[in-house]
């Protein structure tokens, strides 16, 4: 099984036990609260699979008691059911336009029976993977601008981070290597410009040009020969040269 | 709520955008603004090194993470082993036996509270995220609810990676704080033909008994002010050129 296949099983672990875990819920609700004060929304919820696979309601606002029924109704349908199998952001849906309500009907009838008007779905997601969504409902006709949507895909990073955080899920190593990846083979190129530039007696910069305009005329990545530079490989080809 | 407004504008914009070349976008000094303090900055880790600073406010920011990476001690270190906060609201206040090389150069620098958080997923650290402000006492709580709140995006984004962080990978970008580190290392490893693990640690002591940063040891081997070309007697300075401080 690679990592990819275990992501989903270790991710159906943590929704299990979500449950118990007074403090996530508790941070959650609080993440819930601090949405609705920074976006002026006053119902937002947070949605996790289930290991049955649909959506549970983890947390919300507590203003709203609207948001708990409409979640509280076994569903498989909704904004924030498209967003989670889309993995992308369901902006400004006006929950009495029939065209943009067609793929939920029956949870636009329920959310206008709760007041709502406007309704929104963010991915909960990590690389590629999504966990969950945050939804936010208002009783007004209000848009949310690319400014407020930012933020909230943030906070919805945020509500990603804090669930992934609670569980040691972690030596599944999630994708945490990105960024140390990313780093680790800047730290090696730099490396290997200041060998160059030694050797050659120029500028690191000056050093690095030929095996930059190699690297991007054959297009490959500058790490490996980084590498033999500094492992020295580069040399012993040049020398055992005919 | 002009609070609200400034976190909603550093988590709105952490994220870069197309065109941006840093993988951190957001402004620094409004996030510092936002928590109330007078410095911040990312350190992410790397493959077996220390943190390599990625954004801060610069100046006293950027001091405090050049000089746990030239000591190889301090709060970020003691985060990226633990994955778990350190807070001192009041340096003054703590135990001398804590960082004994770090503290009493922090100190002398004014900086008089560090709180210390870790870009984590799960028991993964990801990197830290340092606060620091010359005046000691407890961040108050809102503002420790804000810069978790800040840390947890900051992990979101640097999971996320995207065309910014492959351009970073490749050495496209030229935006790379701890770069004339590395290259200091491979010069020096080449002059004093010593492995680069060693070159770096020779910056690092060069940089200890001068009581300078290894960032700044780095910049005087890279402009040819200094050299470590004899491996027995140490470095030596190049012909006409000082070392830069006395």
């Amino acid at each position: 099984m690679n990592r990819a296949e275990q992501w989903p099983a270790a991710m159906v672990e943590v929704v299990d036990t979500l449950v118990d875990d007074v403090d996530l819920i508790d941070f959650l609700r609080h993440l819930c609260d601090r949405c609705t004060e920074l976006l002026d929304v006053p119902a937002v919820g947070v949605m996790l699979s289930a290991p049955t696979g649909k959506l549970q309601l983890i947390a919300a606002s507590d203003e709203h008691t609207g948001l708990l029924e409409l979640f509280a109704l076994p569903t498989d349908e909704g904004p924030c059911v498209e967003c989670y199998r889309t993995g992308t952001a369901r902006l400004n849906i006006d929950l009495r336009v029939p065209s943009q309500v067609s793929a939920f009907p029956r949870f636009a009838e329920r959310a206008r029976q709760g007041d709502f008007v406007t309704g929104h779905a963010l991915p909960m997601r990590v690389r590629r993977r999504v966990v969950g969504a945050l939804n936010l409902f208002d009783t007004r006709e209000q848009e949310l601008s690319e400014t407020d949507a930012r933020v909230a895909q943030a906070l919805a990073d945020v509500a990603t981070i804090a669930v992934l955080q609670h569980r040691t899920l972690v030596h599944t190593d999630v994708e945490r290597a990105q960024t140390k990846a990313a780093l680790s083979s800047r730290v090696v190129i730099e490396q290997a410009k200041g060998i160059l530039a030694e050797r050659r007696q120029a500028t690191p910069d000056e050093a690095f040009g030929a095996p930059r305009r190699h690297a991007r005329a054959h297009q490959f990545r500058l790490t490996a020969p980084s590498r033999q530079v500094i492992d020295g490989s580069d040399v012993v080809r040049v020398i055992q040269r005919p | 709520m002009g609070t609200d407004n400034n976190l909603a504008a550093v988590l709105e914009s952490l994220q870069p955008s197309p065109g941006d070349t840093g993988l951190i976008s957001a402004d620094p000094y409004l996030c510092a603004q936002l928590l109330g303090v007078d410095g911040v900055a990312v350190c992410v880790l790397t493959d077996g090194g220390p943190g390599e600073l990625l954004w801060s406010t610069g100046g006293t920011g950027a001091w405090l993470a050049d000089v746990q990476y030239t000591l190889g001690q301090g709060p970020c270190l003691d985060v990226a082993a633990s994955c778990a906060p350190v807070f001192a609201p009041d340096l003054s206040r703590l135990p001398p036996g804590r960082w004994p090389a770090l503290l009493p150069e922090v100190v002398a620098t004014g900086i008089a509270a560090v709180f210390c958080f870790p870009l984590s997923v799960g028991s993964a650290c990801l990197g830290t995220l340092t606060l620091h402000r010359t005046v000691p006492g407890p961040l108050p709580d809102s503002a420790m609810t804000d810069a978790w709140l800040v840390a947890d995006a900051l992990s979101a984004v640097l999971l996320r990676g995207g065309p910014q962080q492959e351009a970073f990978a490749a050495g496209e970008t030229s935006d790379f704080y701890g770069a004339v580190v590395h290259q200091a290392t491979g010069m020096v490893s080449v002059q004093a033909s010593v492995p680069l693990a060693q070159a770096l640690l020779r910056l690092r002591a060069h940089a200890f008994r001068h009581g300078r940063t290894v960032a700044e040891v780095a910049e005087d081997v890279t402009a040819r002010r200094l050299h470590f070309r004899d491996a027995e007697n140490g470095p030596e300075t190049g012909a006409g050129e000082g070392t830069g401080r006395p």
